[in-house]
């Protein structure tokens, strides 16, 4: 069942078009990653589902109701901003206990909040005092304080470090797995997303140019590497260059890479292997290269421009 | 589970940035100090004035420094209040907690102005009753609109600054705004008696008295003392002229709400 709903949003900003006819769903249970360069419509199609800016035209549903008329959604829905906004002079402690009477959820949530995110140290310290690393985990801790069915985050891992980063996307799954809590997590570091998300959007220019799980999308868009270790690589890309269905042979001391669309896949072994039988070219192993989701992604936005 | 209580946080929390220590304190020791210090309440027995017209004058001397001080108080709480979280866009975080966008504006108003209002209202009556203990109970209706009246410019500038802070979406331009207009509408009085002469009418002030009562009032209790005025109006319509400041400073306000839920995008 979908958690949110987005149709033909749109949004612009004087001529500059920010969102245009987006589509969008995030099912209940689901790590859903948004991708996108700078100034794709990302952090504008968030807003919107958050219910932070109006859509000029289109409509977005969370939870079945609209995010600008109906602030009861946000009882269920999380939060953390790209760049985390508190007040500064207030204590960690403090503000989270406020926040636990704000949303009604017992007050010695704040520690147990703060624990999960390795910042108890820092309970009595002033926001202001944190550092980028520690305000955004105060943010996570913040934002899953009231346990909310759905967390949305913008750019959530932008000022960790690679350790941080790794024991929030622990957390992602660890709260995704204990409690079922979604997520749409937008970022530009892509082999993180590709490590969580189980589907993404992509989106260029206000506009979604794929979307789905992450199998369904390198099915759909990615050519096939074959990698062949050969003892005569270059007979070998020679010969293989001719099968109709490679797009590309890069060769090295070593063997050759071989890309190959879809059609090619079922064939693709036997006849690389005859024609190593062909020109007596000894096969010393071949595997299939993993395409990462920073290919995907890259694949993605250049088709849409070609 | 207990019962969520954001409103009521909002208002706790915009109290604490807006009244932290000392401000309270020591806005409350300058209300005292220049409510006391310049009150001019001796030698009214001589001049044969009506009962009226002194407790209008004794609130009028009463009010000058304080009414200077609240008009700050106020701006600088919109600055640092609404004004604040649109320029840093702690907004966003409060817009993250189950509260209607409008409830969140009248937490942070209630703050702003709620608060000042009674602390500048609370040590002024307080004030009039200490230091004429006899003419506040049988003059009420006069302290009232007097004290009504002379509310309203800052209201209205009030409004102002905070129309100019939601659309601007900076505290400190819209308080320069405001301050802008305290001054000028100070300027404005002597110009406006200046003027009206000058074009031998009255609709000058009366345009002026929209949104600065007082000045309304001025000439209606100075009118009981002398027929020899140059706007002599009726009580009716120094009632009128309190309503209306404060219509259009409701106006504004109305506004400023329909704006803010409404219209802006964060």
């Amino acid at each position: 069942m979908p958690l949110v709903v987005a149709e033909n949003l749109c949004k612009d900003y004087g001529k500059i078009v920010a969102v245009d006819s987006l589509c969008l769903e995030v099912n209940e249970g689901s790590i859903v990653g948004l991708i996108g360069p700078n100034g794709a419509g990302k952090t504008t199609t968030i807003k919107m589902i958050l219910g932070l800016m109006k859509p000029d035209r289109g409509r977005v549903e969370v939870f079945g109701k609209n995010p600008w008329d109906d602030p009861k959604i946000r009882s269920d829905v999380g939060v953390v901003y790209e760049k985390p906004l508190f007040p500064a002079g207030e204590k960690v402690s403090d503000y989270l206990e406020r926040v636990c009477r704000i949303f009604g959820v017992d007050e010695s949530r704040a520690s147990e909040v703060l624990k999960l995110v390795n910042l108890d140290e820092a309970n009595d310290r002033p926001i202001k005092a944190l550092s980028a690393g520690m305000l955004q985990k105060f943010a996570i801790a913040h934002s899953v304080i009231h346990e909310p069915r759905f967390v949305i985050a913008d750019e959530i891992t932008s000022n960790l470090d690679p350790k941080a980063r790794s024991s929030l996307l622990d957390l992602i799954l660890q709260l995704h797995e204990d409690q079922k809590v979604t997520f749409l997590l937008s970022s530009h570091i892509l082999p993180e997303l590709s490590r969580v998300c189980d589907s993404v959007v992509i989106i260029n220019k206000g506009k979604v140019n794929a979307a789905g799980s992450l199998s369904e999308l390198y099915e759909k868009f990615t050519a096939r590497t074959i990698r062949v270790s050969s003892d005569k690589p270059h007979e070998l890309a020679e010969a293989v260059k001719r099968l109709p269905y490679v797009e590309k042979v890069e060769t090295d001391s070593q063997g050759i890479s071989v890309k190959i669309s879809k059609e090619g896949d079922d064939a693709v072994y036997q006849d690389i292997s005859k024609l190593a039988r062909k020109i007596r070219a000894k096969i010393l192993g071949i595997e299939t290269e993993s395409t990462s989701l920073e290919e995907l992604y890259k694949v993605v936005v250049d088709s849409e421009v070609n | 589970m207990r019962k969520p209580k954001p409103f009521i946080e909002i208002l706790s929390s915009s109290l604490h940035g807006d009244y932290k220590f000392p401000i309270l304190e020591i806005l409350a020791f300058l209300f005292v100090l220049s409510s006391f210090v310049f009150t001019n309440i001796g030698g009214w027995g001589s001049t044969g004035a009506s009962e009226e017209f002194v407790v209008f004058s004794i609130i009028r001397s009463l009010m000058g420094l304080p009414l200077f001080i609240l008009v700050m108080l106020l701006l600088k709480n919109i600055a640092s209040g609404i004004g604040n979280d649109l320029e840093k866009g702690t907004i966003q975080t409060l817009l993250a907690y189950p509260l209607k966008r409008r409830s969140i504006l009248t937490a942070r108003l209630l703050s702003a102005f709620g608060m000042a209002l009674l602390l500048f209202l609370g040590i002024q009556i307080s004030a009039l009753y200490i230091l004429t203990p006899d003419m506040v109970a049988p003059n009420l209706p006069v302290v009232l609109l007097s004290y009504a009246a002379n509310i309203s410019l800052p209201l209205f500038i009030a409004s102002v600054t905070l129309l100019m802070a939601l659309i601007l979406r900076k505290g400190s331009l819209g308080v320069i705004v405001g301050i802008m207009f305290f001054f000028l509408f100070g300027i404005l009085s002597s110009l406006v008696s200046f003027m009206s002469q000058a074009m031998n009418s009255i609709l000058p002030m009366q345009l002026y008295s929209l949104v600065s009562p007082s000045f309304c009032l001025d000439f209606y209790y100075g009118s009981l003392q002398s027929d020899h005025v140059f706007w002599a109006p009726s009580f009716s319509e120094a009632l009128m002229y309190v309503g209306a400041g404060y219509g259009i400073s409701a106006f504004l306000f109305c506004l400023s709400y329909f704006y803010f839920c409404r219209r802006l995008n964060l």
